[in-house]
């Protein structure tokens, strides 16, 4: 996959929006918000993880599975740069 | 002769049959085929057995004791609870053949009977799991007897946590676990068979056919056929010849007991315990060997095997102890802390077949009483091994689809419910305003998201779904693993469905 890194952060944002639903309230995510302080849970970050790697078909290593992964927007996008394919893996 | 290089002499080189864990399921295998002189058997795992469940097992001889309202609901729990029937009936036969081999100074059979006491600090689930015991007693016939709980022996629970009904099982036991295994091993080593002291690092394939183990220090042990007993750490095991074998996951439960000896008060002389709890097998203290007593037990799902115990888990076991079952545990001496993972499979259901890959087999997945029935399992195993008809049901095949007993909504339910029991045991105490249907909704909420976040549409267990909602590790596998049988059209779910038994 050939994805800018721009573009990689631009998909991010617009996962963690739709998860958290930040801009129908009208918030505008900046990149190093922290995610846990604008109302992420366990559970829409579970939700987050799983769309972050359908959509660019990754899998995120297991130590990447954790809190600090998912604080901001570029943590999770440093995440998906170190991800391998998920074709190469079976989880 | 026992080899290991622990005492410096070289494990053998080629067997007929090796068997990868040294807890009860392969003990009882090895043990069996030595009985049927079925050729040369080598048994590979570490001699402390850490982390694995069946030594810091309770070893309950317990099946109706165990029983709860979902053992008899559908037909395949119910073929799974007739394991456990005739599993007991094994037992009087093992510890006959097994005592004269017995180390410990004391019976291995530290008691013939239990007593279930129904108090009032868990939840409902008590109550319902009590009623699903009784009615199971009646069905098949099974002798108990309704007896006011102070009468029960030891027995001595703080006056707010006492119980108001009990019922002794008369024909309901334990064993010493680490007496039953020492033992097993004298025999095996009697018998000639091979014990190695380490752990297998890989299984070796050639083409098509599993050739052997490959142990920690590269050694090799070529073998006819090798049968993969290793518990918890069975999946990772088999994923060494078989990657891409998709069958039904396999978590750690990881449990936490104490070994206890009594420095005062009357001795408990039979099992006491509640019915099975949240999540978990109930609160439960087993006596013996000698003047001690054993305290069971937790359990939670983890991401890795490992043998940690939990400060909160500690103050559970310790505090219940003292308030449910006798206020004299207080001054008990813990000499022995024990943990341990229990497999535990995705649909709760047992792992027992050849995998396929010639000459490779898999026993696992027996979660909480692989140990009551180790001997009965390994009568089929051996069975299998030797080309013969097995003798339990084809329906634990490891190469199964997962098998189905509840609808998403029987899951909510049941989460819902094991979730209030968990609540209110460790003594949470809800705001005065609060009801306890506002504290089922919030977990009902959760879990109705927690269907609606993963999107399938099987119906897990209350331990799985706690488990999956509450790590980004369980939740992926778990829904990594149905997102893949949905894609092979000819592996749906099967099995007795959510039908009714």
């Amino acid at each position: 996959m050939t994805i800018s890194q721009s573009s990689v952060v631009d998909t991010v944002r617009g996962l963690v929006d739709k998860q958290l639903n930040l801009s129908a309230h009208g918030f505008e995510l900046a990149l190093d918000d922290d995610l846990w302080s604008l109302g992420m849970t366990s559970l829409t970050c579970m939700g987050l993880m799983l769309a972050i790697e359908d959509t660019f078909e990754i899998e995120l290593p297991e130590e990447a599975l954790q809190e600090a992964t998912f604080r901001t927007v570029n943590t999770i996008t440093a995440a998906v740069g170190a991800a391998r394919p998920m074709s190469e893996t079976k989880v | 002769m026992s080899t290991g290089h622990a005492n410096g002499v070289a494990p053998p080189t080629q067997a007929d049959v090796v068997i990868v864990g040294n807890g009860a399921l392969g003990l009882f295998l090895a043990d069996e085929l030595a009985e049927r002189q079925a050729g040369s058997v080598v048994v590979v795992g570490p001699s402390d057995r850490d982390a694995g469940a069946s030594q810091a097992a309770g070893a309950m001889l317990g099946c109706f004791g165990e029983a709860t309202t979902e053992s008899l609901r559908t037909d395949a729990s119910r073929k799974r609870f007739e394991l456990g029937v005739t599993a007991h009936d094994r037992w009087p036969g093992v510890i006959e053949r097994l005592e004269p081999y017995s180390t410990t100074g004391s019976p291995l059979l530290v008691t013939p009977e239990t007593h279930v006491v129904l108090n009032s600090i868990g939840a409902e689930l008590d109550t319902v799991n009590f009623h699903a015991m009784l009615k199971a007693l009646d069905e098949y016939g099974k002798p108990w007897a309704e007896i006011d709980p102070k009468e029960i022996p030891a027995y001595r629970p703080r006056p707010d946590t006492r119980a108001l009904r009990a019922v002794h099982l008369p024909a309901e036991g334990a064993v010493d676990a680490r007496g039953v295994l020492a033992a097993l091993e004298s025999r095996l080593r009697a018998a000639g068979t091979t014990l190695v002291d380490s752990t297998v690092r890989k299984l070796i394939r050639n083409n098509g056919e599993v050739t052997g183990v490959e142990l920690a220090d590269g050694h090799v042990i070529e073998a006819g056929s090798v049968v993969v007993a290793a518990g918890a750490h069975s999946e990772a095991l088999v994923k060494t010849a078989l990657d891409d074998l998709d069958t039904v996951p396999m978590f750690p439960g990881l449990g936490f007991a104490m070994l206890a000896r009594r420095t005062g008060g009357e001795k408990f002389r039979s099992v006491v315990r509640t019915p099975n709890r949240g999540f978990a097998c109930g609160l439960h203290v087993v006596p013996g060997p000698g003047d001690l007593e054993y305290y069971g037990a937790t359990n939670r799902l983890v991401d890795k095997i490992s043998s940690v115990t939990w400060m909160a888990d500690v103050r559970f076991l310790a505090q219940y102890s003292m308030q449910q079952l006798d206020e004299r545990v207080a001054a008990h001496e813990v000499v022995r802390w024990l943990s341990g993972n229990r497999p535990v499979t995705l649909d709760g259901f047992p792992l027992i077949g050849w995998l396929p890959v010639s000459g490779l087999y898999l026993m696992t997945g027996t979660y909480r009483d692989g140990f009551h029935c180790a001997p009965l399992i390994a009568e089929h195993v051996a069975n299998e091994l030797q080309g013969k008809e097995g003798t339990i049901d084809p329906m634990f095949k490891p190469t199964r689809a997962p098998i189905e007993t509840r609808t998403i909504e029987w899951s909510i339910n049941e989460y819902v419910e094991h979730n209030l029991a968990a609540w209110f045991e460790p003594g949470a105490e809800a705001a005065p305003q609060m009801t306890t249907q506002q504290i089922a909704d919030y977990y009902r909420t959760m879990a109705v998201r927690f269907y609606d976040t993963v999107g399938i549409d099987y119906g897990l267990g209350p331990d799985i779904l706690w488990y999956a909602q509450g790590s980004l590790l369980g939740a992926r596998r778990v829904t990594r693993y149905f997102n893949r049988l949905k894609a092979n059209a000819g592996a749906q779910p099967v099995g007795a469905g959510a039908k009714e038994a």
